[in-house]
């Protein structure tokens, strides 16, 4: 992610269609490997149904997105930015659960899902008075190494477990 | 199970098999054991530390999830706390790498159990402690698997503990909560587990974490979905299962003692509780977060002697200033070798059914 905005800044034209294509493949694998693991192994468990339709949707997005690459590079952007606001929202409902159920990572996980929607919204309502397609880029590239950071902090944070003997 | 099964009611189990309070105090010491022995310890201990039979938290979270670290977990908790029930079990259209995982989930009385006691037959006090634990966690831990599985340990929210309401029974929601730092609320029936992960081979998803610590208590008696089960609900019924491993132990110690020729599955020694049945049953039921206290006092009173606490510091300097060639004539020492022995013959028991989830083991004879 952080390579990846660093490159949209410099390139904003070209950048924004290699994130196109990393998220693609990224989206695409995913999905694959989702359906894959229903179909040898999750199709046999009680709630199992739900890892098929993640694995649809992910496929279906990631196909989706290639699509994208075809249009003007502003509809990119607002694909993108519209990509941001989603996962915010998602890091926000995730929070919301984690908070239900006692989990102590819920703060961390709202904080993140406001910051990348505020960040979303602000490159659409800058880009938009401005007129200015590098504001909304160089808005999306800082959202992105927000994004990076709290991604490599939940990766060195360890989630306690109920230890069983 | 918690220290109240493996300490004290192992205490009582060893008297009533026949075994004297001295005897007693080191196969339960032993069977505790198996709750502390980590890697952590005996590398502290310079012993050597494929003899671990458990984790500490703080190891289990800093295990990484590729094979090597999947085979040692698989190791550790399949040999001594989740002993397979049947490695050669089938499950209709099924992938191979389904059913490796399949066949490690915990059950009672299954050839492993049989050869876990029959191994601890002459060895030494520590093996037979070591048996008892698998033993009586084969029934504690029944339904869960050994190995981080999300499609085998996975549970959903359908919990209800069910309550006895006069002659008929009333079902109550349980709730779980997901912060270990929280204790288990009984009143509300609010317990603790680890969060879910839809990683197949998260650590979130070793044996009953999701379930928290519902298997461990005597106690409760409920109803769930087990994630393997094709929504056919399980009544896991501790009461009746605690009472049984309690019943086998008796009857495998007494094997273990010389006083009958076999153990085989499906024997339990309820004449040798006859008398004592209802305050068993009394410990059992009561609701209550351990039950260490009862089982001491249940103990003293059977032997007349003090059962001393268990203090995990009590052997480590003895193994620790033992020459070379007497460490294994060490308490300690005799305990890591009746480990690697269980480790070895379960490993291997995995491998030769066509599994490799645990590896394999050299195996050591005692």
């Amino acid at each position: 992610m952080i390579l990846c905005s660093v490159l949209i800044v410099y390139y904003p034209s070209d950048g924004l269609y290699f994130i196109i294509a990393i998220l693609s493949i990224s989206l695409t694998l995913y999905g694959i490997r989702t359906l894959i693991y229903y179909f040898s192994m999750a199709r046999h468990m009680v709630g199992g149904r739900g890892i098929l339709y993640l694995g649809v949707v992910i496929l279906d997005c990631g196909i989706f997105t290639m699509t994208i690459a075809d249009n003007p590079t502003s509809f990119v952007i607002i694909y993108l930015l519209a990509i941001h606001l989603f996962s915010g929202l998602v890091d926000i409902l995730r929070a919301l659960e984690a908070k239900r159920i006692s989990a102590p990572s819920w703060k961390f996980k709202f904080s993140s899902g406001v910051v990348n929607i505020v960040v979303a919204i602000a490159a659409f309502v800058f880009g938009t008075f401005l007129k200015s397609l590098d504001v909304i880029v160089y808005i999306y590239a800082a959202g992105l190494i927000y994004a990076a950071i709290s991604t490599i902090i939940t990766a060195f944070r360890k989630t306690a477990i109920a230890y069983i003997q | 199970m918690q220290k109240d099964f493996h300490y004290y009611a192992t205490y009582c189990a060893a008297f009533l098999a026949g075994f004297s309070h001295e005897e007693c105090m080191d196969i339960c010491y032993s069977a505790q054991f198996t709750d502390w022995c980590s890697y952590t310890l005996l590398t502290k201990l310079g012993a050597p530390r494929s003899a671990a039979t458990t984790q500490l938290q703080l190891e289990m979270m800093d295990a990484p999830t590729n094979i090597i670290s999947l085979q040692n977990i698989t190791r550790i908790w399949s040999s001594f706390h989740f002993l397979p029930g049947d490695l050669y079990a089938t499950k209709k259209g099924c992938s191979k790498r389904y059913l490796a995982k399949y066949r490690l989930i915990c059950n009672p009385n299954s050839e492993l159990v049989v050869k876990t006691v029959e191994q601890a037959k002459d060895v030494s006090l520590q093996a037979i402690g070591i048996s008892m634990h698998v033993l009586a966690d084969t029934w504690a831990h029944r339904y869960f698997a050994g190995t981080p599985s999300l499609v085998i340990n996975n549970t959903d929210s359908y919990f209800f503990e069910i309550l006895p309401d006069g002659d008929s029974v009333i079902e109550k929601r349980i709730t779980f909560k997901h912060n270990p730092s929280i204790e288990d609320n009984l009143e509300k029936s609010e317990y603790v587990s680890s969060l879910y992960q839809n990683n197949e081979n998260s650590i979130m998803n070793l044996g009953h974490g999701r379930a928290g610590h519902l298997p461990d208590y005597s106690f409760i008696k409920y109803k769930y979905l087990p994630a393997w089960g094709d929504y056919d609900e399980i009544i896991k019924d501790n009461p009746s299962d605690y009472i049984h491993a309690f019943t086998q132990m008796i009857r495998a110690m007494k094997y273990l003692h010389g006083d009958v020729e076999s153990f085989k599955t499906e024997e339990y020694d309820f004449d040798a509780i006859g008398s004592y049945r209802d305050e068993i049953e009394g410990i059992l039921r009561k609701r209550q977060l351990d039950s260490n206290d009862d089982w001491k006092a249940f103990g003293e009173k059977l032997s007349g002697c003090v059962i001393e606490d268990f203090d995990m510091n009590k052997y480590q300097d003895e193994y620790i200033s033992a020459s070379k060639d007497e460490k294994d004539n060490t308490f300690i020492g005799k305990f890591i070798q009746a480990a690697l022995a269980q480790k070895g013959m379960v490993t291997n028991a995995i491998y030769k059914s066509g599994n490799i989830l645990a590896g394999f083991s050299k195996e050591v004879r005692l």
